[in-house]
This record gives structure tokens, C-alpha cells and sequence, in this order.
């Protein structure tokens, strides 16, 4: 079981001496125990100490790394079950098949078909992030030639999909130096698998028919000196049993912090549609799937798999912003009022269904505060006079309103001396709680 | 004054007949400041506060439009000063209930209702060591055979009753040692100060004045400034005195405090008011007593962190910025005159350690005074003033975090809310019959309502169904509920012998909830951080100046609190000054305090994922999960 902050607290020598950088050994141990510290910056805790925090310090789900290179993926390292509780740590990677049936220009344009399904949303990169070669064909040639070709083709990662330990040895040997993940060992293939992946340096899947038997299997390979290991769990009848498998290996690594199931997991979904396989690898995605291998390569179907990655693996902690921009309430013209408030989503949104309240077709300017509240923001001075004025002069207030008249929310009146200063407009003070707003259209600005 | 061409405008202020000299232009509130008239300003001149209303006699003037301002009020030419500018000549009235308030702080006896609580040293758990102590030595006068100069005498003499291994003198003391040794006959009074582990002889004075040597405790508060005097020989309290801290009107929380002495470069201003403050006080108090200011050795003040940095003109700048650094927590003993506290010149000022920008040494006097800090189980301590700290832990670790409460339970916020004074509801009650029961501070008329009678104005609402969950009116045909300028409100009294009625309107009500969400959000965080459970609280103390008289159980009942027993929560007033003056007699206690200090551990709510949430979760009556509350949703089940 992982220590709670007060647990570790008792093994450290509660001398408050600020060593560490921190102001005391409470907030220490609490940093310790959600990972934000290394026990090795305390100077003065002793053996027993380090001994038993060791044991309990160890991530209760392992990384695994696979690729090389900026392209390399990782993986696992969960502390939670729901993002609330802090945040997902790593994104789920999506891997695409190719067949290792393909062969020549064939197999040149699958790989480089897969490689190039990256898209740009909101901004940010998102894409496939690696590729599986699958040893349909049963010929080891076959497959370590699909492997080379796959490594030239493209940058991805890769994951060599083969039951046949001669097949891996053949593929692995070839292609070591980009780091593939082996997947997979079973059950009987546990020893020459474990065995290829330590001397090819790789990470190794390994798959069992229940989750008793993955346990008893990660064991074994651990024994062979495999310390990387991906779990394939199982199959199963349906996408019912699979999601209450992936659900039961992450609660027993997490919260019973069962060594042999604390490690990522990858899922295949090669049967049905493309809209069907999209259905099924977003559940995978929301439930605990550290890989996800599909066969579309449909962009229709990959994008919203992707989205769903970007979405669910968005940190919480950082506070939810809208866009720095003049919002239109209503249909506004040159004489409606015009007022401002911050980027805080929960502050946009209730000034706007206020606003909306009012009948009162007006214009909302939103000031980038990094995502606080008007009182934290003005407080903290990511809200001043001149965070104001340049988002005015930015967003071209000037055309949109033909007067000079800028409703400011009531609790920062005391800016409006400064404001007035700074933009040569005529501040309104407007009333405190946004839910006075429409009385304040209403009857303060016609 | 300003002189760039503008006309000048003479502005007169009735009933006082005050008058004053100003350009066009000026701010209203401004000229009454400068004229020397106290104008009621929480905000500071902020223009949401709606405190600063004058009537308009004659003259010109400009407003900005108000919605603080009832159309009667516009008609009678009502303003309010801070947002109305002169534009000629003018004759102002000023309502009389600016004039009041001022004198009629109440003043806290708590203390001796929660003697065991403040009487530490009485009771022996501290010894009896004050900061600053005076003691009689008598020295055999030199002779040929023993001609040890006189002020190394005098060590040898102070070390044989106190042990004093470093010992230090003022220039000016070691200048007129010896005239005052020889003047009587080498028997003399010392004045000793501890300074850390150095002793220093802050005087001498012929013959025996140990009887003589008094000092005044001091709660440093954003709202109020309270300080008791102490008689340092026999430990016992001798009087007490509160005033309004006059640096409010820049503003009713520190943080507008520092923006305004920020942008108005106006540090020196913010030290003299409060230093101010604090001589009237002690001028008071000393006046009263008959004892000579000289006589006052020592000042030991408690505050939250912005305010010692204001009474000592440290940088406070950067308290309201990321990553919130004050300039100091552990602030050196330093000679009071130096602040322009005007005691003994060469007397100490003391401040207790505080532990990080937004818990100050106010609460670290809370803890050494419910002394959480050498118990076994887990306590709960809250401290509910312009912001609401809270304190959990025992003997082994203490957690603490600040949340921006907002002064609403201090009655400000809130429109007929008024401090602790004669003429506050402290209770009130609904009869069955709907009809309102009250109780005022003094038994006066009802003037305004101060926390306690919030609290119980809150609960009495919520369980009597006329406020729902989310604290909204029930407006359907609810006796009590009335529309008032700013939508339904609950009447408590009537309009009556020229006191305006009392009301509580929704704004009101949204502002005490939000308060309460605040101080149980940050409750919840530290509980939830170190695996607590209600259950697992021993007990629960409540300090702030609510009042006289709190009723526990509504704490709990609007969930400001934890659901545990009644009889596990207590209401402990003051213990800023309780803590401060523990301090003040036992050099032990501020080792101990300083102990207190380093081992908290804040908890940043500003930065912390669950607090928000938690805030969020917390804005309903009692909590949006009821199972938080057991025994609430009981009662309420019972009741309907």
C-alpha cells in the first residue's frame, strides 16, 4: 500500500530543519507521497527509514518506454483511478496494424499511410503514435522483413505482434536499436520471450487467458530479469468483459498495490468497422488502456480517438479558460454597453448567462488572467489597469462601440481611476454580483 | 494640496460646520477626509460599499450612477461621497450614523469564560518568566579593596538572581549607570528584556520600582485593533480597549491595503495609522490606569502577516503575489519607539512568528492557547475574521490553510451588519408563530447585526424553510419575506423610534453562504489530506469576534463546521490576545511558539486541485452531500 503523507511523515525525523526546501517535514513527507520529492533530499533520515519508504515509494504502476528517439512513447505510471483525484499521466498511444502479409510497394504504403496520420487540433499535434507489425503470414522472414521496412518507412515506434518465438528473435534482432515493445509472452512461450526481450534490451507484452494467470505470468517474466512489462489482458466474449477486466487490473495496482499487475496495458481492436472499431478504442481509452492497436486508418475514425486521448488526459488542476476575446451577446451594434471580465470559465459563464438574462444585446471582453477570478486576479495583479487596456486596444474595441463608456465588474471599482487614466474611457462601475447585471442594463446604462 | 490652476470650491459640512478648501473635481469622500469628518467607507471609496452616504444642500456635483441608491434617496439628493466629485461651492449633511460605532467596540470576555484556556502561565504550564522583567539588586557600594567598576557590579549583581549568560547595555544606560548607582547608594531597579538569548539592560532606576512595569498585548486585526494591558508582576489583566483599525478606509482587506499603499506609494501612511491606532490605545488604557507611559516596558502584538509588515513598514508588496513571500515571519524583538509606539523609549515590541504570507502570528497564538499542539487525537481549530484560518492537528503535526472568507460573520458585506457593539443582534431565534426573536448587545434598540446573530439568522432561515438549500428565498407567500430594493428580503425588525428597519437580503444571504463555503472548503482540505475524520476530532475551536454569546450548533447546522457532537465544539472568542499575552509572560511560551510556527504546514488553497471543488460542493446548506452532515439532515428530516 502506498504511505499516506502522515505515514511517511512518522519515518522522517521531524526536525523541520528546511534542508529539503521545504518548510517542514509534513509538507515534505506530503510531497513525498504524491511523488513531488525524492527521499534522497533529506540529509538526516535514517536507514530504517529509507528502507521501508523505498519499498512504499515505488510507483505502484510502472513506466514503460518503447521507441527511440522523439518519437518514443510512454507509458503507465497511473496513480488514480479518476482524473479528479489529481491527473492522468500519460496519454493513451494509439498504434495502427500492418500486416506483414503485405509485401513491396503494398507494405511501403501502409507504412507510410499510418505514419502520416497526424492532425492538428486546437492548436496542438496529435496522431497515431506507433506501429504494430503483425505476423499474419506465420513466416518469421516475412515478418522481420515487414519489421525493417516498417523502421525505414517512418519514424514510429514499433510493436512486433508474433506468438512464434523464432519469428521475434528473427524481427527483434533487426530492429533492437529502435526499441520495440514485443508483444506477446504467453503462458508457454514465457521464457524464450523474456529471453529475447533482455537480449534485445525491449520492453514485453505478456498475455494470458485470466487475470490470475497474467499475474502468475508477469512473475515469471520478472524472474528472467524483464523489469518492462505491458499487460495484454484478456480478450474476452465482449467490450463488457474487457472494460471490467482493464477496470479490476488498475484498482488491484493501484489502491492494493499488487506488484504483478502494476504495469500498462495494451488492447487490440482489429474486428468491425472503422466506426465500430472507433466505438470500442474510445472505451478502451477512457478505461485504462495504456495502448491501444487499431486496424482503420481512417482519419474519421482516428480523429475523435485522438480527441478522446487530448480530452481525457487534460490535467484538471489547471483552471478550465476561455478564449481572450470580445464575446457578441445578443446582436450588439455601435451603441450597445460594453463590459469586461476574465478568462476563468466558471467567471465567463455566469457574467454571460447574466448578460444573456438582461435582453440587453451587449458586448463581453475577456481579459487573459490565466484562467482566475476577477478578485484573485486583481489581487494576485494579473488584473490591473494595464491587463485591461491592451486587451482593448488588442481586441479593437474602439470600432466595435461608437461611445467611450467601459462597465467594469464592482469589485475591482477601485481601478477605475486608473483604468480611466490608462484608456481615456469613462468608467461604469457596474454592481458586484453578476446576478445584478440585468436590473444594472436595465435601468443604470439606457 | 494640489495647485494646477484649478478653481477652488469651498465645501461645509453640517452639522459639524467643518470646512475645507478643494479643486473642482475633487472626490466628496476625499474633501471629508481632508476636512477632518469621519465618513462611514468600508470599501474604502470603492463605490460597492454604499456606506458613504451625504445629503446634498447646496452646490453642483457629479455622480456616477449607483445602484446602491434608492430613487427616494436620488430625490433627497442623497450621494455617496466616494463617487460623487465637487463642482462648486458646497453645503453637505452628514447622517448621524456616521457618528456612531467608534466608542462602542465591545469588548471580549470571553476571556474569562475560557479562563483555563488563557490562564497558561497562572496555571503553571509556562512559568512565569516575562519578556521583559524588572528586578531589585542591591550591591555592596565600592571600596578600595573592591573597586569592580560599576556596571560590571551591576552584572555580577543581575547574574546572582537571573541566569543571563550573554548580557548586553545601551549606550545610553552605560552613560548614566553610574550617577544612578551612586544616587542610591548602589540599590537599584533593572529593567531586563530578553532578546533572543541575549539579555539586555533596557534600565536602571534608583530604589525598588518592580511594581512598576506593565505592557499592552495587542490583537493586530484587518477590522479591529484590540489590546489589553497587563500588569507584568503579578501576570494579571488590568484593563482592556478596542478600536476600529484605521487604515480600513483603504480598504476593508489587506490585500487592497497593500494595492492601495502600492500605487499610492503610501507605506509611511498605512504605518502611522496603525502605530496611531495602537498609541491611542495605550494612551487610553495607561490614562485610565493612572500608570505613566514610561512605566510601559514592553508591546507584544499578534496580527496576521500583512499587518505586522504594516506596523514594522516591511515590503508587503509581495504577500499578494505568486509565489506569496513575506519579508519576515520571525521578526527580531526591536525597540518599540522605532515604530513610533510611544511606551518607554528603550521598551521592546514583540511580534509572534507567523508561518507563511496568509497565516500570520495570530494563529499561531490560537494554537498555543487552545494549546492543540501537546495534545494527543485531532483537534480542529478555526478562526473566523476578514479571512477564515484554519489549523488541524496535535502534538505530532500541525496542517493549516487560509481561505478568503470574506468579513461577512464580522457584519461587514452585509447590509445591516455591524460589529460587535451595543445595539448588535448577537440572536435571534423564529417562533413557531413565525414572529422574530431577538436579543441585542446592552438590550438597545436593534441597530445593525453582528456574526453570532448572522449565524443564527442564517441557521433560523434555513431550517424554518425559508431559505431552500442553495440559500435562495422561498417566495412563495413565506410570512417575514418582503420585496425590497434589491429583490426578496427577511424583515428582523421593524422601522422604530428612528431606527431603520433591519433586513437580510439575498445578496446578504449568497455573501454569508459564500463565507461559510470558504472557511468549510478549506476544512475539508486539510481533513481529506490527512485521512480525518469527523469522528476523529476530539474537539473543534471556533475563535473570532462573533460576539458574545455563539451558538456552536448553527456553525454546524449552515456547515461551517464539521458535523460532530455539540458539546465537542467550542466557542473560544479572542485567542490572538490570549496567545499573545502567554507569550508576553513566559519566555518559554515564545520558544514555544516559535516551535509551533516552523512546524505548521501550509496548505496553499489558491494552488490546490480540490479546493476549488470542495468550495463549490460547500455553497449549499448544509453541503451538497448531506451524508457530510448526518445529524442536520436528521433534525430537518425530523422537523418537516
Amino acid at each position: 500500500m502506498a504511505l499516506t503523507g502522515l505515514e511517511i511523515f512518522k519515518l522522517l525525523p521531524k526536525t523541520n530543519c528546511k534542508k529539503c526546501g521545504m518548510p517542514t517535514c509534513l509538507a515534505f513527507a506530503m510531497a513525498l507521497a504524491q511523488k513531488r520529492a525524492k527521499l534522497e533530499d533529506c540529509p538526516d533520515v535514517s536507514q530504517e527509514a529509507k528502507d521501508k519508504l523505498a519499498a512504499a515509494a515505488a510507483p505502484p504502476m510502472r513506466k514503460v518506454v518503447f521507441g527511440a528517439g522523439e518519437t518514443q512513447v510512454q507509458i503507465g505510471q497511473e496513480t488514480v483511478m479518476f482524473r479528479h483525484e489529481e491527473k492522468f499521466h500519460n496519454p493513451t498511444a494509439l498504434a495502427v496494424t500492418v500486416s506483414d502479409k503485405l509485401t513491396g510497394e503494398d507494405l511501403k504504403k501502409r507504412i507510410q499511410t499510418v505514419n502520416a496520420l497526424q492532425f492538428e487540433r486546437v492548436g496542438t499535434k496529435i496522431g497515431v503514435s506507433a506501429i504494430a507489425i503483425i505476423n499474419d503470414s506465420g513466416s518469421a522472414d516475412s515478418f522481420a522483413a515487414a519489421c525493417v521496412a516498417a523502421k525505414t518507412g517512418g519514424k514510429l515506434p514499433l510493436i512486433l505482434v508474433t506468438r512464434s518465438p523464432k519469428a521475434m528473435a528473427a524481427a527483434a534482432a533487426r530492429v533492437k536499436d529502435t526499441v520495440p515493445l514485443l508483444a506477446w509472452a504467453e503462458p508457454d512461450t514465457a521464457e524464450e520471450m523474456a529471453k529475447i526481450a533482455k537480449e534485445n534490451g525491449c520492453p514485453l507484452a505478456a498475455r494470458a487467458d485470466s487475470i490470475e494467470a497474467l499475474a502468475e505470468l508477469t512473475e515469471k517474466i520478472k524472474k528472467q530479469g524483464v523489469e518492462d512489462i505491458v499487460l495484454s489482458t484478456p480478450e474476452g466474449a465482449n467490450l463488457r468483459s474487457r472494460l471490467f477486466d482493464l477496470s479490476k487490473v488498475r484498482n488491484l495496482a493501484l489502491k492494493k498495490v499488487f506488484r504483478p499487475l502494476g504495469y500498462p496495458t495494451i488492447s487490440f481492436v482489429s474486428d468491425g468497422s472503422a466506426d465500430a472499431q472507433m466505438a470500442e478504442a474510445i472505451s478502451l481509452i477512457c478505461k485504462y488502456s495504456g495502448i491501444v492497436v487499431v486496424d482503420t486508418v481512417e482519419p474519421h475514425a482516428l480523429l475523435p480517438m485522438l480527441t478522446a486521448v487530448m480530452n481525457i488526459f487534460t490535467d484538471p488542476q489547471k483552471p478550465v479558460q476561455v478564449e481572450a476575446k470580445v464575446y457578441p451577446i445578443g446582436e450588439p451594434d455601435a451603441n450597445s454597453p460594453l463590459m469586461f471580465t476574465t478568462n476563468f470559465s466558471l467567471t465567463y459563464y455566469t457574467v454571460e448567462s447574466d448578460v444573456e438574462a438582461s435582453r440587453v444585446p451587449s458586448y463581453i471582453l475577456v481579459v487573459d488572467t490565466e484562467g482566475t477570478s476577477v478578485l484573485t486576479a486583481y489581487s494576485g495583479d494579473k488584473l490591473n489597469e494595464k491587463a485591461v487596456a491592451d486587451a482593448m486596444a488588442k481586441f479593437g474595441v474602439d470600432k466595435l462601440v461608437k461611445h467611450r463608456k467601459l462597465i467594469i465588474p464592482g469589485y475591482v471599482a477601485v481601478m477605475s481611476g486608473k483604468l480611466e487614466e490608462a484608456t481615456n474611457w469613462e468608467i461604469l462601475v457596474g454592481p458586484r454580483e453578476c446576478s445584478m447585471l440585468p436590473k444594472y442594463l436595465q435601468e443604470v446604462w439606457s | 494640496m494640489e495647485n494646477d490652476g484649478k478653481k477652488k470650491c469651498t465645501v461645509r459640512f453640517e452639522p459639524s460646520g467643518l470646512g475645507i478648501t478643494v479643486p473642482v473635481g475633487t472626490v466628496l469622500l476625499e474633501a471629508a477626509h481632508k476636512a477632518g469628518i469621519y465618513l462611514n467607507s468600508i470599501c474604502g471609496g470603492d463605490g460597492y460599499c454604499g456606506k458613504c452616504k451625504v445629503t446634498v444642500d447646496e452646490g453642483q456635483f457629479q455622480s456616477r450612477p449607483t445602484t446602491l441608491l434608492t430613487p427616494d434617496e436620488i430625490r433627497q439628493n442623497v450621494v455617496l461621497a466616494c463617487q460623487a466629485k465637487v463642482l462648486s461651492d458646497m453645503r453637505l449633511t452628514v447622517p448621524k450614523s456616521h457618528a456612531l460605532e467608534t466608542s462602542q467596540i465591545l469588548m471580549d470576555t470571553d476571556a474569562h469564560r475560557f479562563s483555563e484556556l488563557a490562564g497558561e502561565v497562572r496555571a503553571g504550564i509556562f512559568k512565569f518568566d516575562p519578556l521583559v522583567r524588572k528586578i531589585f539588586v542591591e550591591m555592596s557600594p565600592p571600596t578600595v579593596h573592591d573597586h569592580t567598576a560599576d556596571h560590571e557590579r551591576l552584572y555580577l549583581a543581575i547574574r546572582r538572581q537571573v541566569d543571563a549568560p550573554i548580557m548586553q547595555t545601551g549606550f545610553r544606560v552605560l552613560q548614566k549607570l553610574s550617577g544612578v548607582l551612586q544616587s542610591c547608594n548602589y540599590k537599584a531597579t533593572v529593567t531586563l528584556g530578553r532578546r533572543g538569548r541575549t539579555t539586555e539592560v533596557i534600565e536602571v532606576e534608583p530604589g525598588d520600582r518592580r511594581k512598576r512595569n506593565f505592557a499592552v498585548a495587542v490583537d493586530l486585526g484587518t477590522t479591529t485593533v484590540v489590546a489589553h494591558l497587563v500588569d507584568l508582576t503579578t501576570a494579571a489583566t488590568i484593563d482592556k480597549e478596542a478600536t476600529y483599525n484605521s487604515q480600513i478606509n483603504f480598504g476593508e482587506d489587506y490585500i487592497r491595503r497593500i494595492i492601495y499603499a502600492e500605487q499610492n506609494d503610501a507605506f509611511d501612511e498605512m504605518q502611522n495609522r496603525i502605530v496611531q491606532d495602537l498609541n491611542s490605545l495605550i494612551v487610553t488604557l495607561a490614562a485610565r490606569q493612572k500608570i505613566d507611559l514610561q512605566e510601559i516596558t514592553t508591546v507584544i502584538c499578534a496580527g496576521n502577516t500583512a499587518m505586522i509588515h504594516f506596523l514594522l513598514n516591511l515590503d508587503p508588496t509581495r504577500i499578494r503575489r505568486e509565489p506569496y513571500v513575506a519579508s519576515a515571519g520571525f521578526v527580531p524583538p526591536i525597540r518599540a519607539a522605532e515604530t513610533g509606539i510611544q511606551i518607554n523609549k528603550r521598551g521592546l515590541l514583540y511580534c509572534l512568528p507567523s508561518v507563511a504570507a496568509y497565516v500570520g502570528s495570530d494563529i499561531v497564538a490560537g494554537v498555543l492557547a487552545t494549546r492543540i499542539f501537546v495534545k494527543n487525537g485531532v483537534y480542529l481549530f478555526a478562526d473566523i475574521g476578514t479571512n477564515g484560518e484554519v489549523v488541524l492537528g496535535n502534538r505530532d503535526w500541525l496542517v493549516c490553510a487560509s481561505s478568503s472568507a470574506g468579513p461577512a460573520f464580522e457584519g461587514s458585506g452585509v447590509k445591516h451588519g455591524m460589529r460587535a457593539g451595543a445595539g448588535a443582534v448577537e440572536r435571534m431565534a423564529i417562533r413557531e408563530d413565525g414572529s422574530v426573536e431577538l436579543k441585542t448587545i446592552g438590550d438597545m434598540p436593534a441597530a445593525g447585526v453582528c456574526g453570532s446573530g448572522l449565524l443564527d439568522t442564517l441557521s433560523e432561515l434555513f431550517v424554518n424553510g425559508l431559505i431552500d438549500r442553495t440559500g435562495r428565498f422561498r417566495a412563495d407567500g413565506q410570512p417575514g419575506l418582503t420585496q425590497g430594493e434589491e429583490g426578496w428580503q427577511f424583515q428582523l425588525a421593524p422601522e422604530r423610534d428612528g431606527h431603520h428597519e433591519l433586513v437580510i437580503t439575498q445578496a446578504d444571504i449568497d455573501n454569508l453562504v459564500r463565507s461559510k463555503a470558504g472557511v468549510f472548503a478549506a476544512v475539508r482540505v486539510l481533513m481529506e489530506s490527512t485521512q480525518t475524520k469527523p469522528e476523529d476530532l476530539e474537539a473543534v475551536y471556533l475563535a473570532g469576534g462573533f460576539g458574545n454569546f455563539l451558538n456552536v450548533r448553527q456553525a454546524v447546522t449552515i456547515g461551517m463546521l464539521p458535523d460532530v457532537p455539540a458539546e465537542r465544539i467550542q466557542f473560544v472568542g479572542n485567542t490572538s490576545i490570549a496567545g499573545a499575552k502567554t507569550v508576553l509572560l513566559s519566555c518559554k511560551a515564545l520558544e514555544t511558539a516559535e516551535k509551533i510556527a516552523q512546524s505548521m504546514t501550509y496548505f496553499d488553497l489558491m494552488s490546490h486541485p480540490q479546493y476549488m471543488d470542495e468550495f463549490m460542493r460547500a455553497k449549499f446548506l448544509p453541503h451538497t452531500d448531506l451524508a457530510l452532515f448526518p445529524s442536520v439532515t436528521e433534525s430537518l428530516m425530523h422537523r418537516a
